[in-house]
């Protein structure tokens, strides 16, 4: 399986989540899938804003020539991403949710309902599954767990994708992996 | 009463969030002696801490969004981290949130409305509420008759907080409608968005026929 692993972590030296996410590639790797790290923090990604020139102008294209075009195309050639990052005022960081929101040019304008709802159609045939591996902050609650896997949910269906798992930097390993391999 | 208005589109000062608080706006201007500020978040990208310190000297706060894959845009998370050392201090704004989406379901900013009324609490501000609104997308191209029925909703809004202080339930309700849709809307509305607003869109840029194009197909 090819198991892409965003690193949504601002801060190199700080908390767990880049230790964590190193030790799971390793026994991912052991177990035989190709995983990636991508180290969001070390690379030129912009604001989305709200342009739609991905759309309307280039379709499947963003047209701020930066790092994300490249983190989106190995975002679409996954079957899993896993999205990394500390929970910082009870929500991933912004620098994670700034590359996810580079990734509206994977969907196309136009509507359709999905589950007697409105979503954007499909661009491509096959999108990634997604999890989420965070650090809990001193403060989390399970208030904020709850606030954040239901909009993780939410994004999930806007994307084509569904909502792997989610779990935290204190999770045994083999727990994580277990969950990977089950999806 | 003063309020600062903080718009946080990326989009910046043509948004769909500051057209409709610019009627909120004018009708919580209506009581004498009310002052509103307005700033906007694009212009403070490189410079949060000023951007903070206004919010901190504010007596109300309203920060206003578009819905970004089902949560706050990455910009707007930004700044709301950056307001994290103020958390506990004494005399923070009461603090409110305007959440619109392009979807025509007001229900789709409900999860991210969940975070802000969460955020409000965690960093310590008095909660004013959530003003919600979905069917956003195309404003400035929507019927006049639509958009002058919101922009009044957010006028009244804006007048009765102007004069109690707290954001009217019963607006807000009117304002969020619909908060779903019936199969038979769906199947009404989605052609004619998909119509009269993309494929136009695409087809004045020339760009119709390309518009399913997968440039970054594996």
């Amino acid at each position: 399986m090819k198991i892409l692993i965003l690193n949504g972590n601002p801060e190199k030296d700080q908390g767990n989540v880049d230790s964590c996410i190193a030790r799971l590639r390793e026994r991912l790797q052991a177990a035989g899938h190709e995983a990636k790290i991508v180290v969001l923090r070390d690379l030129k990604i912009g604001y989305c804003t709200g342009c739609f020139n991905c759309w309307l102008k280039t379709p499947g294209i963003c047209s701020i020539q930066d790092d994300a075009i490249d983190v989106t195309r190995q975002y679409i050639a996954s079957d899993h991403v896993i999205l990394a990052s500390p929970l910082i005022m009870g929500f991933i960081s912004s620098l994670l949710k700034r590359a996810m929101d580079r990734n509206i040019c994977l969907v196309h304008p136009h509507l359709e309902e999905v589950d007697g709802e409105v979503h954007h159609k499909k661009r491509y045939d096959k999108y990634p599954l997604i999890s989420f591996l965070l650090e809990k902050e001193p403060t989390t609650d399970e208030e904020d767990i709850a606030i954040a896997t239901d909009i993780f949910r939410r994004e999930a269906i806007n994307v084509w994708s569904s909502l792997g798992f989610v779990h935290f930097t204190e999770t045994p390993v083999e727990e994580i992996i277990h969950a990977i391999n089950v999806h | 009463m003063q309020l600062t208005f903080i718009n946080a589109s990326p989009r910046g000062i043509k948004s769909n969030t500051g057209t409709l608080m610019e009627h909120f706006i004018r009708g919580f201007l209506e009581t004498p002696g009310n002052v509103c500020d307005t700033e906007y978040l694009v212009k403070y990208r490189k410079n949060l801490p000023d951007l903070t310190e206004k919010f901190r000297r504010a007596q109300n706060v309203m920060i206003g969004f578009p819905l970004y894959i089902d949560a706050m845009p990455g910009s707007v998370k930004a700044f709301l981290e950056a307001l994290a050392p103020l958390a506990g201090q004494e005399d923070l704004p009461a603090l409110g949130f305007l959440i619109q989406c392009g979807f025509p379901e007001t229900a789709q900013t409900r999860f991210a409305g969940r975070y802000c009324e969460k955020f409000s609490r965690r960093i310590g501000c008095r909660p004013l509420g959530l003003i919600l609104k979905g069917g956003c997308e195309g404003l400035a191209v929507q019927p006049s008759f639509l958009t002058e029925k919101y922009f009044s909703l957010f006028a009244m809004l804006g007048q009765n907080f102007g004069e109690t202080g707290s954001l009217d339930e019963t607006l807000l309700a009117k304002l969020a409608r619909p908060e779903h849709l019936k199969p038979e809307h769906l199947a009404q509305i989605i052609p004619f968005i998909n119509q009269t607003l993309w494929d136009a869109l695409l087809e004045k840029n020339g760009v119709l026929d390309q518009s399913f194009a997968r440039p970054l197909m594996p």
